[in-house]
């Protein structure tokens, strides 16, 4: 009989970690991430001066973004 | 190894169990969650033979946001017939929540015109698993749970949900 609980048990408690509830953050649950200082540029103006000094610095119009090269020829 | 396969075909089956959320054709689950003005306790039996779009929203939601003075309106506008909103803030902090209501209120020029429950510790949230917020779900006189909606309304969708609420407030309450 233990053995038998033992082997619904077990499996049970490994099935139900790997369950979406417990892995990912749910709707609801995501009260601090929705907070201005989690966003990864919580001050907008901040990062457009950051990008305006990266901009001079290394000559690369546009070299900031994802899609463009950075060599400075668009 | 036979042996071995049942329980864990159990154990699956368990496993599932967490994912189990309310089905629509059922009887909406029921709760016991307070005012948020007034502290007063409210249960799904006080809205029954009543229409009632159950909302659960939150002051950090993006969406709320343009939800909100939608619903504000869609209720002033239904107030004479048998409908209810019933907007179940899942925020942790009750003073954040209130100052959402009253700048909704002061951007629609209308005093919250419907039921505002505090669910502090997310438990209708965790009942319904919406997939998203703000997320609604409308239920019928009868508490059966008929319609779910992820995502907010806006001022061009709102006619839909209108259209649904017109169906279920023509369905008799027997």
């Amino acid at each position: 009989m233990i053995k038998l609980v033992l082997i619904v048990v077990v499996p049970s408690f490994f099935f139900i970690s790997c369950s979406n509830t417990l892995t990912s953050v749910m709707p609801y649950e995501r009260e601090y991430f929705a907070q201005e200082k989690m966003q990864f540029d919580p001050i907008p103006s901040r990062t457009e001066q950051e990008a305006h000094v990266f901009l001079i610095r290394e000559a690369s119009a546009g070299g900031e973004s994802s899609f463009q090269g950075g060599c400075g020829c668009r | 190894m036979i042996k071995l396969i049942y329980p864990l075909i159990v154990a699956v089956f368990l496993s599932f169990a967490t994912y189990a959320k309310p089905k629509l054709g059922t009887k909406a689950p029921d709760f016991k969650l307070p005012d948020i003005f007034t502290g007063k306790i409210y249960t799904m039996d006080d809205f029954k033979g009543k229409v009632v779009l159950l909302n659960l929203w939150a002051s950090w939601c993006t969406g709320c946001k343009a939800e909100m003075p939608e619903f504000f309106k869609l209720q002033k506008k239904l107030e004479n017939r048998d409908f209810m909103i019933v907007a179940v803030s899942i925020d942790s902090s009750k003073k954040k929540a209130l100052k959402f209501l009253k700048k909704v209120e002061k951007r629609t020029g209308i005093r919250t015109p419907f039921i505002v429950l505090w669910d502090s510790k997310k438990n209708l949230a965790k009942i319904y698993k919406p997939i998203g917020l703000p997320s609604s779900y409308l239920i019928d006189k009868k508490g059966i749970l008929r319609k779910e909606f992820i995502g907010s309304f806006t001022t061009k969708n709102i006619t839909l949900l209108e259209k649904e609420i017109e169906k279920l407030l023509e369905e008799k309450n027997d």
